[in-house]
């Protein structure tokens, strides 16, 4: 069992670039996506035509509502090391600065500077369990000792070529992200700047375990069965000592795919009966790949502590097949999450949350 | 902890496809030359150490799959036209896990690193931690030739113990700056002519490579 917590958190996303606000309106009515090179997009309300300099607001805002929300002493930032998960980085720079094309390390280190923190800082890609990635190697670091604090961040910011890639992969709905619904036609991507400040100092909600694996049924989707999904789950539960029946809340991975929501559906309905209660954020947000997990805690835990449980944008009709029915929101008592997340390159990832004391 | 088979996988572009027929008999079908580099290397490796088990394969870059990068903006996002599979959200990089363990390998865990020269260590701290759910760690630095460098995938496996003679390793506090492009080369080197202790330095860490002789 870890003994980390969630000190702090912040998010821009879709929903806004502030957690608050972004949180009520999750509860809210669900609104319909954007659009990007003609495709529904989830993308952060914030309008400047220059890349970067939208990314550094971005980045700038949330670490002043992370900061304001950790109250760690000032100086404690100097030293703080930042683990940052992306896919993407900034490749949406690239796309009109080419031919230069800035490494991914610069990126983040240029996004550890607008939060202050100025210890190591670790570029890390397990395409869209990037940010559980980095959240695990903070884990590490924690356990270790090295560290009592370590910033993660999820970063996904607006880019042409992601959409291309899946758009010619046939990944994207042409309307909107129904996960676990019987009309999902494939998932919408989004952007986001998750932040997780993590600690070994006690917190309202404890990292409990962080399961990894690996499916190497294709690159580009899980197995069909959802084998090492639930391995993966059950390993974060075993990790945790738990027991199925311990289980409140599984936020899902579920993106509106017709197969990957299948899969986890089965490896779901493979280990729960009955299931917990069941929230996908990527509706509401859109997929954010590799920021998915920061950014997904951050609204997941800000839905929590209002005690709701998160509704599932995009469910509506009840598919057999599935044979789940994600939440509408209802208010709730919470205190053990398994919170799933999976990618292209067969990475599979479970984090274990329970609420401390 | 222990370390195995530091294996250097060095390549002219044109020896990539000889290489990747040499190794696994075929060709490595619709795979970019990044992804195709890490798996010649890397199963090089993990034949080489004779190890088994769960593996962890944390593989380490600075420029990533640069070329495909290139190739991608180059063409498809500026015309509106979708692109191909593996060329964009970084895929080839984080690809190594997943294909070696189509290879039988038991593959736990894979994640790719973006680090700049003097990071390295991390690679060791992490590979560390691994150990705890993996029984062997497979640690790569991988980059495509670029500025008259040939193509590089240089590896090694780390493992908690081993039954034949390995390099110990652990944290020190001083040694020779290494870099993430030669720090297993420098192993290997050394490995090939051992005196005394290695030491290697890079940011914020030092580690100190040892002569083991199993007790098995």
């Amino acid at each position: 069992m870890s003994g980390a917590f969630v000190r702090a958190t912040a998010l821009a996303s879709a929903l806004g670039p502030e957690l608050g606000a972004a949180t009520g309106r999750l509860l809210g009515e669900p609104c319909a996506p954007q659009t990007l090179m003609g495709w529904p997009y989830r993308a952060i309300p914030v309008e400047d035509s220059d890349w970067r300099r939208r990314a550094q607001t971005i980045a700038r805002s949330v670490a002043a509502a992370l900061r304001r929300s950790a109250g760690l002493p000032a100086g404690h930032w100097a030293g703080l090391p930042c683990l940052v998960g992306s896919s993407s980085f900034s490749i949406g720079a690239s796309e009109s600065e080419y031919p230069a094309v800035e490494l991914p390390d610069a990126f983040c280190r240029t996004l550890a500077q607008c939060f202050g923190a100025g210890g190591p800082v670790i570029a890390m890609n397990t395409a869209c369990t990037s940010g559980l990635s980095a959240l695990q190697a903070a884990l590490d670091l924690i356990e270790e000792g090295a560290f009592s604090d370590v910033l993660v961040l999820g970063a996904e910011f607006s880019n042409r070529l992601t959409v291309a890639g899946f758009a010619g992969l046939e990944l994207l709905s042409p309307t909107r992200a129904r996960p676990c619904d019987r009309e999902r036609d494939g998932m919408v991507l989004g952007e986001a700047l998750g932040a997780v400040l993590v600690s070994a100092a006690p917190a309202e909600w404890r990292v409990s375990a962080l399961a990894a694996g690996v499916d190497a049924a294709s690159v580009t989707g899980p197995a069909p069965g959802g084998e090492a999904m639930a391995a993966t789950m059950r390993s974060a539960m075993d990790q945790a000592r738990w027991q199925p029946g311990h289980v409140d809340l599984i936020k899902l991975q579920a993106a509106g795919s017709p197969l990957s929501d299948l899969a986890e559906a089965r490896a779901v309905r493979a280990l729960f009966t009955p299931p917990p209660k069941l929230a996908s954020l990527k509706g509401a947000i859109g997929h954010t790949l590799g920021a998915s997990g920061p950014a997904e805690l951050a609204l997941l835990l800000g839905a929590l502590a209002r005690g709701r449980v998160p509704p599932t944008w995009g469910y509506e009709v009840y598919d057999a097949e599935i044979g789940l029915a994600p939440s509408d929101g209802a208010a709730g008592e919470v205190r053990r999450v398994l919170f799933n997340l999976s990618g292209f390159g067969g990475s599979v990832m479970t984090l274990a949350l329970e609420r401390a004391g | 902890m222990l370390l195995l088979a530091p294996t250097l996988v060095n390549l002219a572009p044109a020896e990539l496809a000889d290489a990747v027929r040499t190794r696994f008999g075929s060709e490595l079908r619709r795979l970019g030359a990044f992804t195709q580099l890490c798996q010649v290397g890397a199963q090089a490796c993990i034949e080489a150490s004779g190890t088994g088990g769960r593996l962890g394969v944390l593989l380490a870059t600075e420029h990533g799959a640069l070329t495909a990068t290139r190739a991608a903006l180059d063409d498809g996002p500026r015309r509106g036209e979708p692109t191909m599979p593996y060329t964009f959200i970084a895929t080839q990089t984080n690809l190594a896990g997943a294909l070696l363990a189509r290879r039988s390998h038991d593959v736990a865990r894979a994640a790719c690193l973006y680090l700049e020269a003097q990071d390295w260590p991390w690679l060791l701290r992490i590979a560390r931690s691994w150990l705890a759910q993996c029984e062997r760690v497979a640690v790569g630095w991988v980059e495509e030739a670029a500025q008259g460098e040939p193509h590089r995938s240089h590896w090694c496996i780390f493992v908690r113990e081993a039954a034949a003679p390995a390099i110990h390793c652990a944290p020190a506090g001083a040694g020779t700056a290494a870099t993430t492009g030669d720090w297993i080369a420098r192993v290997a080197a050394w490995r090939n002519a051992p005196g005394g202790p290695l030491e290697l330095r890079g940011s914020g860490q030092g580690w100190r490579f040892t002569s083991h002789q199993s007790s098995a």
